[in-house]
């Protein structure tokens, strides 16, 4: 029971600490100015609710001083932090004065008092850590997660201080979001609409009524086909962003999985050598930013590209719109569906298909099932990230999207170009609502069946290889993929070795000569900012994975669910949220390189809690029982058992979120400030401004540096964490 | 247990390295910078060399820099907008995001300049707008090089065109308003959307357009000629071509933002800035205009005044914020959705 009155005494001190000499409030950008007046002491005489957080952090002294270990002792603190910390944020919030050093250590540390009660109260099992650590990402998940998204729907639906739907009806009304009536359509896509849906509806309903003769399941089933294929085709006949952001999703998604399934196929079951080819064909996009592609497919592929006018002698422009911003998804996007599927293949239990095979079912009944239901969490599972990552893609609609709007560039001009925050927050709003539905519909339809196949009974035997025929089709496909997609990596690569790209081809190192005053400079900022962002991006994730994973306590399931919605929130989303939550008032952050780090925090995190999750559930938790009945406290636990255990992926999780964080473009294109330019960013305006061969050498660049970085970890996730077993056993 | 503490410590020592850089330098000014990036480039290296003061820019495109200011106004991250087209300049003074002061050089800028904008922004270049030409690629499609806007319109150009998207680019706002001070309103509006019909590809930068004509993604971009005279030198085959039915231009300029972290250094970076030996920069460095001091020399590649059809161009009406905002969302939502 001393170690609460310890770990009171400890963070009592720092917030008094923080309190009596840190800076409350700050001005401008800067965190730490040491000036008597602006401390929160300093100011009490002026706002009595600072003297509530300066006299809960005494009184808690003073409760660890002389008080007991008590249950009593805890529920006092608890009320007494919470009281504190409830008193500093009506302060901020009220004064609307951006939050200081002292404010942020004052306020974590009261944060941390209330953990603390919360476990000395025995409302949790787990002692101080746990509670402290629940808090914590509670805080963080409402504060940089919720928070923005509220405000984004605040926005959404405040103009002016009045709540009111007119602006949100206006907008969604706007040609630009969604055009179904005007003269210069074609066809009406309304009436044919109608038309069609009355038509499908119609057969559908007989037709169902014909095989089953159950009136009311026909008429439901057949009704609602009937307006599922009307929507469609007002869809399909109409226009604007929502329209194209939708159909692109949706059809890059479904080539990408296909794509992605065949590939996970050839890994485990091809008996060619070309499936060695897809390992390194894996990792490419994950450290590419998505819009690379599309700029070498201009040059490829474009009016004037090397495929198409130099070797077929083409001059088109089908390549600027939907076509190319679909085909550079396809190209981006269909190694993460790889990923996905990839593992489901690898964990599925080869002795079913042996048993199927003994039991003489054929090919198709064996495919028809077993993989099929096996696989269609994973194929769910990968349609759904391709289709987050299609929507909330901003950078290949943007250069090669010709004059069709999409969501994500609408949104961008929104902000940047018609400074419309209320149009941004409702397209935002869209967009999100969009991919939440695509995730509830995965979570909830898929996710209640168990489909586990890894039982940890030995499964021995290799899997069934493809029929040769399939087999060799599918190569086909893949060495075509493979193809372009080296071609395109190639012609970056050639790019920026050149004068001119695409005019005159003589080699120079003029433009890597050029990145050594303006590129590198901020290649090793962003890296800087990146490194910065995956030690607290990890660590949340891994927090948060070990918390949901191990203890029980109120809300978990709140917490586990508005973490892992940060996955299903595309970065446009984000970026806005951030923008608008983030700019003025109390937790004013904008123009700081802090609101950068902190979207790469929360954008990494996802990657922590996964892989978090991966790695403990290996672990078996008698482990840490053991080291609980030999009364080391949580953190001793996970200090000297669990992390040493998963130090491989912990260090994985690491390199990841850096990763993510160097690649991103769509939350951070909006937060760039002055001194914190970012390598994506400027990638994207070196490119539109023609400043190409600079741009190619930058990406080149860029990719051999994630390309060192990311080898380490691919490796050390396909080593089996032997240490584990071992321990484990 | 000591193998621990040094790691601890490392990793001390690391993050202290990491966070270091943000405390650092308080002499320092901040640019929001829309012309080409490599004359931003130039001024932060040769300004920050001759004064000694740290120089950081963030380049965007005068309808996003606008944006920029419009959403930092409680709290400006810039001290200082670097060039961009007038009309927008004008917006930010006239919103009160921008300062307008009169710097030493006042009296020595060229005075038809000075006069177009006095009270609301200091002139920095001046340059004709146009479109830029591929002759290749129009050669090819056996296809006349068109001379006026309306030409533009005519559906033999159909997906040859490219021009910036007036909701960031000032480039693409000076298109729009030149065309409806030749035509008026309600028939420019009519010639915009026709000319929208041939729109192969909108960029969201004024100095794309004519890139992707010099390279032939595009026969004809929408441009400022500084930017065709820059492609034509680096060797994209391209030409300027300023319309007989009306030539339209700017007065790029720069101003100091109101309530900026670094005022005085803002000040010293204007003053800078208009100096002859200093203007020379642009032209060096993508910007081939007319630069505003009278005794800044003119590069013999920049198209003149006298040789175009130049229109008496209303910086005051165009620069009205409720004005040119009306117009983009015009545009916005009548011209933009349309099927091509």
């Amino acid at each position: 029971m001393t170690a609460y009155r310890r770990e009171t005494l400890v963070w009592s001190l720092l917030t008094l600490g923080a309190f009596a000499a840190l800076p409350w409030e700050r001005v401008g950008k800067a965190f730490l100015v040491l000036s008597w007046s602006r401390t929160a002491l300093g100011q009490v005489s002026s706002h009595w609710s600072l003297a509530m957080v300066g006299g809960a952090a005494s009184l808690a002294i003073l409760l660890a001083l002389v008080g007991g270990g008590s249950q009593q002792a805890g529920r006092l603190l608890l009320s007494l932090s919470s009281l504190g910390l409830l008193a500093g944020l009506i302060q901020l919030f009220t004064t609307g004065h951006a939050f200081g050093l002292g404010a942020l250590i004052s306020l974590f540390g009261l944060l941390t008092l209330a953990g603390i009660g919360l476990a000395q109260a025995g409302y949790l099992r787990g002692g101080a850590f746990v509670g402290a650590g629940i808090l914590w990402a509670a805080g963080l998940v409402a504060i940089f997660i919720l928070f923005p998204l509220g405000v984004m729907l605040q926005a959404s639906v405040v103009i002016q201080g009045s709540l009111t739907t007119s602006g949100l009806l206006r907008y969604l009304r706007s040609p630009i979001f969604l055009l179904l009536r005007h003269p210069e359509l074609p066809v009406d896509p309304i009436r044919w609409g109608i038309g069609v849906g009355v038509a499908t509806g119609l057969i559908a309903v007989l037709t169902g009524w014909g095989v089953t003769r159950r009136t009311r399941a026909s008429l439901v089933w057949g009704g609602s086909i009937g307006v599922g294929a009307g929507l469609l085709t007002m869809l399909i006949l109409g226009m604007g962003a929502l329209r194209n952001s939708l159909f692109l999703a949706v059809i890059v998604s479904l080539i990408s999985t296909s794509l992605g399934f065949a590939f996970a196929l050839l890994e485990s079951r091809s008996r060619l050598w070309t499936r060695c080819l897809l390992g390194p064909l894996s990792i490419l996009p994950i450290i590419t930013p998505a819009f690379v592609l599309g700029l070498a497919m201009i040059y490829m592929f474009g009016r004037r590209g090397f495929i198409t006018h130099t070797l077929l002698g083409l001059s088109t422009n089908a390549f600027f719109g939907p076509l190319g911003v679909g085909v550079a998804q396809v190209l981006a996007f269909t190694p993460i569906a790889y990923l996905v599927l990839v593992g489901v293949i690898h964990a599925m239990d080869i002795s079913l298909e042996e048993a199927a095979q003994t039991l003489r079912a054929d090919r198709w009944t064996l495919f028809r099932t077993i993989l099929w239901p096996l696989m269609r969490p994973g194929l769910a599972n990968a349609i759904l990230l391709v289709m987050i990552e299609s929507l909330a893609d901003f950078g290949n609609p943007l250069l090669l999207g010709g004059g069709v709007p999409f969501l994500p560039t609408e949104i961008f001009y929104a902000i940047e170009g018609r400074f419309d925050q209320h149009e941004a927050a409702t397209y935002g709003l869209i967009l999100l609502m969009i991919t939440l539905t695509i995730f509830f519909f995965q979570r909830y339809w898929l996710g209640r069946r168990s489909y586990v196949t890894v039982t940890g009974k030995p499964s021995g035997g290799r899997p069934i290889p493809l029929p040769l025929g399939a087999d060799l089709a599918l190569t086909g496909v893949f060495l075509a993929f493979a193809g372009v997609a080296a071609l395109l990596y190639g012609s970056i690569f050639f790019g920026s070795f050149v004068k001119l790209w695409g005019i005159d081809h003589t080699f120079t190192l003029k433009n890597y000569r050029d990145l050594l005053s303006h590129g590198l400079p901020v290649l090793l900022d962003t890296m800087r900012l990146s490194v910065l962002a995956a030690f607290p991006s990890a660590g949340l994730g891994f927090l948060i994975a070990y918390l949901t994973l191990r203890h029980r306590f109120v809300g978990r399931t709140a917490l586990e669910f508005s973490a892992m919605l940060s996955y299903a929130i595309p970065g446009t989303v984000m970026g806005i949220g951030y923008i608008l939550a983030f700019n003025t008032g109390a937790l004013h952050l904008t123009g700081t390189a802090a609101i950068i780090v902190l979207a790469f925090i929360f954008r990494g995190m996802p990657v922590g809690i996964r892989s978090g999750i991966a790695a403990l559930t290996q672990l078996d938790p008698s482990l840490e029982e053991a080291s609980a009945t030999l009364k080391a406290g949580t953190a001793t636990t996970l200090r000297r058992v669990v992390v040493p255990l998963i130090r491989s992926a912990i260090l994985t999780g690491l390199i990841y979120s850096f990763v993510r964080a160097m690649t991103a473009v769509s939350q951070v294109i909006f937060l760039v400030s002055p001194g914190h330019d970012l390598v994506t960013v400027l990638i994207l305006s070196w490119a539109e401004y023609g400043t190409i061969g600079r741009g190619a050498a930058l990406s080149t660049l860029l990719i051999l540096v994630l390309a060192a970085c990311i080898l380490p970890a691919h490796w050390l996730g396909r080593r089996r964490p032997v240490g584990v077993e071992a321990a484990a056993n | 247990m000591r193998k621990t503490s040094a790691l601890v410590l490392l990793a001390a020592a690391l993050a202290v390295l990491l966070v270091m850089p943000a405390f650092a330098g308080e002499n320092k000014v901040t640019i929001l910078c829309s012309p080409d990036p490599a004359w931003c480039e130039a001024v932060k290296r040769e300004f920050s060399k001759g004064t000694g003061i740290q120089t950081e820019f963030v380049r965007l495109s005068s309808g996003a820099a606008l944006a920029r200011l419009r959403a930092e106004k409680a709290n400006p991250a810039f001290d200082v907008w670097f060039g961009g087209s007038g009309d927008s300049q004008w917006v930010a003074e006239a919103e009160g995001l921008a300062e307008f002061f009169r710097p030493k050089a006042w009296g020595d800028l060229r005075p038809q300049l000075t006069r177009a904008v006095d009270g609301h922004y200091i002139p920095l270049y001046t340059g004709l707008h146009g479109f830029g030409v591929n002759e290749k690629i129009l050669k090819e499609k056996n296809l006349p090089v068109p001379t006026t806007w309306k030409e533009l319109g005519d559906p033999k150009y159909k997906g040859l065109i490219a021009m910036p998207n007036p909701n960031t680019s000032g480039t693409g706002y000076v298109m729009m308003t030149t065309i409806i001070q030749i035509y008026g309103e309600d028939p420019g509006f009519e010639l915009i959307k026709a000319i929208h019909r041939n729109v192969g590809q909108y960029t969201r930068s004024g100095g794309d357009p004519s890139l992707l004509a010099g390279r032939g993604e595009a026969a004809i971009g929408v441009s400022f000629a500084n930017d065709v005279v820059e492609r034509g030198r680096k060797g994209f085959p391209i030409r300027f071509v300023a319309p007989k039915d009306g030539t339209g231009y700017e007065i790029g300029g720069l101003n100091l933002v109101k309530g900026g972290p670094n005022r005085a250094n803002g000040l010293k970076l204007i003053d800078w800035a208009l100096e002859p030996e200093n203007q020379k920069l642009g032209p060096q460095n993508g910007e081939v205009s007319i630069p505003s001091h009278s005794r800044s020399a003119i590069d013999p590649d920049v198209p003149r005044f006298e040789d175009a059809k130049v229109i008496a161009y209303d910086f005051g009406k165009y620069g009205t914020p409720a004005v040119r905002d009306g117009l983009i969302k015009k545009w916005t939502e009548q011209v933009f959705p349309l099927p091509k």
